[in-house]
Protein backbone atom coordinates (compact mmCIF):
# COMPACT_ATOMS: atom_id res chain seq x y z
CA UNK A 1 0.00 0.00 0.00
CA UNK A 2 1.39 3.37 -1.00
CA UNK A 3 0.84 6.37 1.19
CA UNK A 4 2.38 9.83 1.18
CA UNK A 5 5.12 9.99 3.75
CA UNK A 6 3.86 13.00 5.67
CA UNK A 7 1.16 10.87 7.24
CA UNK A 8 3.52 8.31 8.59
CA UNK A 9 4.35 6.98 11.07
CA UNK A 10 1.05 5.21 11.57
CA UNK A 11 0.13 3.16 14.61
CA UNK A 12 -2.69 0.62 14.83
CA UNK A 13 -4.27 0.43 18.31
CA UNK A 14 -6.13 -2.70 19.33
CA UNK A 15 -7.80 -2.80 22.75
CA UNK A 16 -8.18 -6.41 23.83
CA UNK A 17 -9.77 -8.11 26.79
CA UNK A 18 -9.73 -11.89 26.86
CA UNK A 19 -9.38 -12.19 23.07
CA UNK A 20 -6.80 -14.98 23.04
CA UNK A 21 -8.54 -16.80 20.18
CA UNK A 22 -8.56 -13.93 17.73
CA UNK A 23 -5.88 -11.41 18.66
CA UNK A 24 -2.94 -13.20 17.00
CA UNK A 25 -4.78 -13.53 13.70
CA UNK A 26 -5.90 -9.89 13.83
CA UNK A 27 -2.34 -8.69 14.50
CA UNK A 28 -0.70 -10.80 11.80
CA UNK A 29 -3.34 -9.87 9.19
CA UNK A 30 -2.73 -6.18 9.85
CA UNK A 31 1.04 -6.62 9.73
CA UNK A 32 0.67 -8.35 6.35
CA UNK A 33 -1.36 -5.44 4.95
CA UNK A 34 0.14 -2.26 6.39
CA UNK A 35 3.61 -1.06 7.23
CA UNK A 36 2.60 0.23 10.63
CA UNK A 37 3.39 -0.38 14.27
CA UNK A 38 0.73 -2.56 15.89
CA UNK A 39 -0.02 -1.90 19.55
CA UNK A 40 -2.31 -4.17 21.56
CA UNK A 41 -3.61 -2.68 24.80
CA UNK A 42 -4.31 -5.56 27.13
CA UNK A 43 -7.24 -4.49 29.31
CA UNK A 44 -6.28 -6.73 32.23
CA UNK A 45 -7.10 -9.99 30.45
CA UNK A 46 -7.23 -13.14 32.53
CA UNK A 47 -6.11 -15.33 29.63
CA UNK A 48 -2.93 -15.30 27.54
CA UNK A 49 -3.99 -12.39 25.30
CA UNK A 50 -0.87 -10.35 26.13
CA UNK A 51 1.71 -13.05 25.41
CA UNK A 52 -0.08 -14.27 22.29
CA UNK A 53 -0.23 -10.72 20.91
CA UNK A 54 3.45 -10.17 21.72
CA UNK A 55 4.35 -13.41 19.96
CA UNK A 56 2.40 -12.22 16.91
CA UNK A 57 4.64 -9.17 16.73
CA UNK A 58 2.60 -6.51 18.46
CA UNK A 59 3.78 -4.14 21.16
CA UNK A 60 1.67 -4.91 24.22
CA UNK A 61 0.67 -2.29 26.78
CA UNK A 62 -0.58 -4.31 29.78
CA UNK A 63 -3.02 -2.40 32.00
CA UNK A 64 -2.74 -3.35 35.68
CA UNK A 65 -6.53 -3.44 36.01
CA UNK A 66 -9.41 -3.13 33.58
CA UNK A 67 -10.21 0.41 32.42
CA UNK A 68 -12.88 -0.54 29.92
CA UNK A 69 -12.80 -0.14 26.15
CA UNK A 70 -12.16 3.60 26.09
CA UNK A 71 -9.60 3.55 28.92
CA UNK A 72 -7.63 1.01 26.91
CA UNK A 73 -7.88 3.00 23.68
CA UNK A 74 -6.78 6.17 25.47
CA UNK A 75 -3.74 4.29 26.76
CA UNK A 76 -2.89 3.60 23.12
CA UNK A 77 -3.52 7.21 22.14
CA UNK A 78 -1.21 8.43 24.90
CA UNK A 79 1.43 6.02 23.61
CA UNK A 80 0.85 7.31 20.07
CA UNK A 81 1.17 10.92 21.24
CA UNK A 82 4.30 10.24 23.27
CA UNK A 83 6.01 8.44 20.40
CA UNK A 84 5.19 11.03 17.77
CA UNK A 85 2.78 9.07 15.58
CA UNK A 86 0.83 11.17 13.09
CA UNK A 87 -2.07 8.80 12.61
CA UNK A 88 -3.59 6.34 15.07
CA UNK A 89 -6.11 3.79 13.86
CA UNK A 90 -8.24 1.92 16.39
CA UNK A 91 -9.55 -1.56 15.60
CA UNK A 92 -11.36 -4.25 17.54
CA UNK A 93 -9.51 -7.40 18.54
CA UNK A 94 -12.44 -9.69 17.83
CA UNK A 95 -11.93 -9.87 14.08
CA UNK A 96 -14.87 -7.60 13.24
CA UNK A 97 -12.81 -5.21 11.16
CA UNK A 98 -11.01 -5.98 7.93
CA UNK A 99 -7.38 -4.98 7.61
CA UNK A 100 -8.28 -3.88 4.06
CA UNK A 101 -10.44 -1.11 5.55
CA UNK A 102 -7.33 0.70 6.78
CA UNK A 103 -6.55 2.12 3.34
CA UNK A 104 -10.16 3.35 3.08
CA UNK A 105 -9.72 5.21 6.36
CA UNK A 106 -6.44 6.76 5.28
CA UNK A 107 -7.63 8.02 1.91
CA UNK A 108 -9.30 11.23 3.21
CA UNK A 109 -6.05 12.26 4.96
CA UNK A 110 -4.22 12.26 1.66
CA UNK A 111 -6.44 15.10 0.52
CA UNK A 112 -6.28 16.77 3.95
CA UNK A 113 -10.06 16.66 4.28
CA UNK A 114 -10.42 15.89 7.95
CA UNK A 115 -9.03 15.17 11.41
CA UNK A 116 -10.95 11.99 12.20
CA UNK A 117 -12.28 9.25 9.94
CA UNK A 118 -14.87 6.81 11.24
CA UNK A 119 -15.30 3.49 9.49
CA UNK A 120 -19.06 3.21 9.28
CA UNK A 121 -21.21 0.16 8.80
CA UNK A 122 -24.63 1.46 9.83
CA UNK A 123 -26.45 -1.55 8.35
CA UNK A 124 -25.26 -3.62 11.27
CA UNK A 125 -27.01 -3.78 14.57
CA UNK A 126 -30.48 -4.64 15.68
CA UNK A 127 -33.57 -2.47 15.42
CA UNK A 128 -32.99 -1.50 19.05
CA UNK A 129 -29.47 -0.31 18.40
CA UNK A 130 -30.48 1.74 15.39
CA UNK A 131 -33.29 3.33 17.39
CA UNK A 132 -30.80 4.23 20.13
CA UNK A 133 -28.49 5.80 17.57
CA UNK A 134 -31.14 7.98 15.98
CA UNK A 135 -32.18 9.09 19.46
CA UNK A 136 -28.62 10.13 20.35
CA UNK A 137 -28.15 11.82 16.97
CA UNK A 138 -31.13 14.05 17.69
CA UNK A 139 -29.99 14.68 21.24
CA UNK A 140 -26.42 15.62 20.39
CA UNK A 141 -26.77 17.14 16.94
CA UNK A 142 -24.00 14.92 15.59
CA UNK A 143 -24.83 13.74 12.09
CA UNK A 144 -22.80 10.56 11.74
CA UNK A 145 -24.60 7.36 10.83
CA UNK A 146 -22.51 4.88 12.85
CA UNK A 147 -21.95 6.24 16.35
CA UNK A 148 -20.31 3.29 18.05
CA UNK A 149 -17.91 2.09 15.37
CA UNK A 150 -14.61 1.01 16.88
CA UNK A 151 -12.79 1.43 13.58
CA UNK A 152 -11.51 4.98 13.53
CA UNK A 153 -8.50 6.96 12.39
CA UNK A 154 -7.25 9.98 14.34
CA UNK A 155 -4.67 12.52 13.21
CA UNK A 156 -2.12 14.20 15.49
CA UNK A 157 -4.51 16.99 16.56
CA UNK A 158 -7.20 14.49 17.51
CA UNK A 159 -4.69 12.21 19.25
CA UNK A 160 -3.50 15.14 21.36
CA UNK A 161 -7.04 16.10 22.34
CA UNK A 162 -8.15 12.56 23.17
CA UNK A 163 -4.98 11.69 25.09
CA UNK A 164 -5.61 14.62 27.43
CA UNK A 165 -7.11 14.30 30.94
CA UNK A 166 -10.31 15.92 29.63
CA UNK A 167 -11.14 12.62 27.90
CA UNK A 168 -10.07 10.31 30.72
CA UNK A 169 -13.41 9.94 32.48
CA UNK A 170 -15.23 8.78 29.35
CA UNK A 171 -16.22 5.13 29.28
CA UNK A 172 -16.85 4.28 25.63
CA UNK A 173 -15.32 5.28 22.32
CA UNK A 174 -18.57 6.70 20.97
CA UNK A 175 -20.78 9.69 21.75
CA UNK A 176 -18.57 11.19 24.46
CA UNK A 177 -15.54 11.12 22.19
CA UNK A 178 -17.50 12.47 19.21
CA UNK A 179 -18.93 15.32 21.29
CA UNK A 180 -15.44 16.19 22.54
CA UNK A 181 -14.10 16.27 18.96
CA UNK A 182 -17.08 18.31 17.82
CA UNK A 183 -16.59 20.83 20.63
CA UNK A 184 -12.94 21.28 19.69
CA UNK A 185 -13.99 22.02 16.12
CA UNK A 186 -12.28 18.99 14.59
CA UNK A 187 -13.61 17.65 11.32
CA UNK A 188 -15.01 14.15 11.57
CA UNK A 189 -16.07 12.27 8.46
CA UNK A 190 -17.37 8.79 7.79
CA UNK A 191 -16.27 6.24 5.25
CA UNK A 192 -18.38 3.18 4.52
CA UNK A 193 -16.59 -0.07 5.25
CA UNK A 194 -17.44 -3.73 5.57
CA UNK A 195 -17.59 -5.44 8.92
CA UNK A 196 -17.48 -9.13 9.64
CA UNK A 197 -19.66 -10.70 12.25
CA UNK A 198 -17.60 -11.17 15.40
CA UNK A 199 -15.58 -14.38 15.32
CA UNK A 200 -16.38 -14.94 18.96
CA UNK A 201 -17.46 -12.82 21.87
CA UNK A 202 -20.04 -10.11 21.91
CA UNK A 203 -20.50 -6.36 22.01
CA UNK A 204 -19.08 -4.81 25.12
CA UNK A 205 -21.74 -2.12 25.11
CA UNK A 206 -24.77 -4.26 24.25
CA UNK A 207 -23.88 -7.27 26.38
CA UNK A 208 -26.97 -7.50 28.55
CA UNK A 209 -30.22 -5.68 29.14
CA UNK A 210 -28.89 -4.06 32.26
CA UNK A 211 -25.78 -2.92 30.37
CA UNK A 212 -27.98 -1.41 27.65
CA UNK A 213 -30.05 0.53 30.19
CA UNK A 214 -26.91 1.80 31.89
CA UNK A 215 -25.36 2.74 28.57
CA UNK A 216 -28.46 4.59 27.36
CA UNK A 217 -28.68 6.53 30.61
CA UNK A 218 -24.98 7.36 30.72
CA UNK A 219 -24.86 8.50 27.09
CA UNK A 220 -28.10 10.44 27.40
CA UNK A 221 -26.70 12.38 30.36
CA UNK A 222 -23.48 12.98 28.45
CA UNK A 223 -25.36 14.40 25.43
CA UNK A 224 -27.48 16.71 27.56
CA UNK A 225 -24.59 17.84 29.76
CA UNK A 226 -22.42 18.77 26.78
CA UNK A 227 -25.22 20.17 24.66
CA UNK A 228 -24.85 23.79 25.74
CA UNK A 229 -21.08 23.69 25.60
CA UNK A 230 -21.12 22.54 22.01
CA UNK A 231 -22.36 25.93 20.83
CA UNK A 232 -19.69 28.02 22.52
CA UNK A 233 -16.18 28.16 21.14
CA UNK A 234 -13.82 25.79 22.93
CA UNK A 235 -10.76 27.09 24.70
CA UNK A 236 -7.61 25.80 23.06
CA UNK A 237 -5.70 25.58 26.32
CA UNK A 238 -8.33 23.30 27.83
CA UNK A 239 -6.55 20.30 26.35
CA UNK A 240 -3.03 21.65 26.19
CA UNK A 241 -1.79 20.02 29.38
CA UNK A 242 -0.79 16.40 29.30
CA UNK A 243 -1.05 14.76 32.70
CA UNK B 1 -32.78 14.11 84.20
CA UNK B 2 -33.74 16.84 81.81
CA UNK B 3 -33.43 16.52 78.03
CA UNK B 4 -30.65 19.10 78.13
CA UNK B 5 -28.35 16.72 79.99
CA UNK B 6 -29.06 13.96 77.45
CA UNK B 7 -28.40 16.21 74.48
CA UNK B 8 -25.27 17.65 76.13
CA UNK B 9 -23.90 14.13 76.74
CA UNK B 10 -24.63 13.05 73.16
CA UNK B 11 -23.14 16.25 71.72
CA UNK B 12 -19.98 16.05 73.82
CA UNK B 13 -19.55 12.35 73.03
CA UNK B 14 -19.86 12.92 69.27
CA UNK B 15 -17.59 15.97 69.35
CA UNK B 16 -14.89 14.24 71.39
CA UNK B 17 -14.98 11.20 69.06
CA UNK B 18 -14.43 13.46 66.04
CA UNK B 19 -11.67 15.40 67.77
CA UNK B 20 -10.01 12.14 68.82
CA UNK B 21 -10.11 10.90 65.20
CA UNK B 22 -8.56 14.13 63.96
CA UNK B 23 -5.86 14.03 66.64
CA UNK B 24 -4.93 10.44 65.86
CA UNK B 25 -4.57 11.35 62.14
CA UNK B 26 -7.30 8.91 61.12
CA UNK B 27 -8.87 11.79 59.17
CA UNK B 28 -6.88 13.42 56.43
CA UNK B 29 -6.25 17.09 57.24
CA UNK B 30 -8.32 17.99 54.14
CA UNK B 31 -11.41 16.70 55.97
CA UNK B 32 -10.37 17.76 59.45
CA UNK B 33 -11.64 21.34 59.15
CA UNK B 34 -15.14 20.21 58.13
CA UNK B 35 -15.36 17.69 60.91
CA UNK B 36 -13.95 20.12 63.44
CA UNK B 37 -16.80 22.51 62.57
CA UNK B 38 -19.32 19.68 62.84
CA UNK B 39 -17.94 18.77 66.27
CA UNK B 40 -18.24 22.39 67.36
CA UNK B 41 -21.86 22.71 66.17
CA UNK B 42 -22.89 19.38 67.70
CA UNK B 43 -21.34 20.37 71.01
CA UNK B 44 -22.96 23.80 71.00
CA UNK B 45 -26.42 22.47 70.08
CA UNK B 46 -26.06 19.66 72.60
CA UNK B 47 -25.32 21.98 75.50
CA UNK B 48 -27.67 24.77 74.39
CA UNK B 49 -30.51 23.07 72.51
CA UNK B 50 -32.62 26.21 72.74
CA UNK B 51 -30.39 27.87 70.14
CA UNK B 52 -32.35 26.11 67.43
CA UNK B 53 -35.67 27.37 68.85
CA UNK B 54 -34.44 30.97 68.87
CA UNK B 55 -33.00 30.63 65.37
CA UNK B 56 -36.28 29.14 64.09
CA UNK B 57 -38.23 31.99 65.62
CA UNK B 58 -35.93 34.52 63.92
CA UNK B 59 -36.35 32.79 60.55
CA UNK B 60 -40.10 32.46 60.86
CA UNK B 61 -40.08 28.65 61.09
CA UNK B 62 -43.12 27.45 63.06
CA UNK B 63 -41.76 24.08 64.12
CA UNK B 64 -38.08 24.41 65.18
CA UNK B 65 -37.04 20.75 64.68
CA UNK B 66 -37.81 21.18 60.94
CA UNK B 67 -35.06 23.78 60.76
CA UNK B 68 -32.66 21.40 62.47
CA UNK B 69 -33.44 18.60 60.02
CA UNK B 70 -33.23 20.84 56.96
CA UNK B 71 -29.89 22.32 58.02
CA UNK B 72 -28.59 18.87 58.92
CA UNK B 73 -29.68 17.29 55.65
CA UNK B 74 -28.31 20.24 53.70
CA UNK B 75 -24.90 19.75 55.30
CA UNK B 76 -25.00 16.02 54.59
CA UNK B 77 -25.90 16.72 50.94
CA UNK B 78 -23.00 19.15 50.54
CA UNK B 79 -20.65 16.63 52.10
CA UNK B 80 -21.83 13.74 49.90
CA UNK B 81 -21.49 15.80 46.72
CA UNK B 82 -18.00 16.86 47.71
CA UNK B 83 -17.12 13.20 48.29
CA UNK B 84 -18.33 12.29 44.78
CA UNK B 85 -16.40 15.20 43.27
CA UNK B 86 -13.29 14.13 45.09
CA UNK B 87 -13.84 10.52 44.12
CA UNK B 88 -14.20 11.46 40.42
CA UNK B 89 -10.92 13.31 40.46
CA UNK B 90 -9.26 10.35 42.21
CA UNK B 91 -10.70 8.04 39.55
CA UNK B 92 -9.21 10.23 36.83
CA UNK B 93 -5.79 10.19 38.48
CA UNK B 94 -5.96 6.44 39.02
CA UNK B 95 -6.85 5.78 35.38
CA UNK B 96 -4.05 7.97 34.10
CA UNK B 97 -1.60 6.33 36.45
CA UNK B 98 -2.65 2.87 35.23
CA UNK B 99 -2.28 4.02 31.62
CA UNK B 100 1.17 5.41 32.25
CA UNK B 101 2.21 2.18 33.94
CA UNK B 102 0.98 0.17 30.94
CA UNK B 103 2.88 2.44 28.53
CA UNK B 104 6.10 2.17 30.55
CA UNK B 105 5.79 -1.61 30.76
CA UNK B 106 5.18 -1.80 27.01
CA UNK B 107 8.25 0.33 26.31
CA UNK B 108 10.32 -1.78 28.65
CA UNK B 109 9.49 -4.95 26.71
CA UNK B 110 10.10 -3.14 23.42
CA UNK B 111 13.71 -2.40 24.40
CA UNK B 112 14.50 -5.99 25.37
Amino acid sequence: MNLPNDYEPIVILIPAKNEVNTVAQVVSTIKAHVAAKVVVIDDASTDKTASVARAAGAIVLPLPFSLGAWGAIQTGLRYAFKHGFNIAITMDADGQHEAESISTLLAPYVKGQCDVVVGAYPQRGSFLRRTAWSFFRKLSGIVLSDLTSGLRAYNRTAIKLLASPAATLLDYQDMGVLILLHKAGLRVIEKPILMYPRINGHSRIFSSWWAVVRYMFYTGILCIARFQHAKSKPKAEAFESQG
Amino acid sequence: MSYQVTSAILGLFLASTILWLIRRDYLHSRHALWWFLVALIVMLLGIFPTIIDKLALQMGVNYPPTLLFILGMGMILVKVISIDLHQSSQEKKLRRLAQRLAILEGEHFEQD
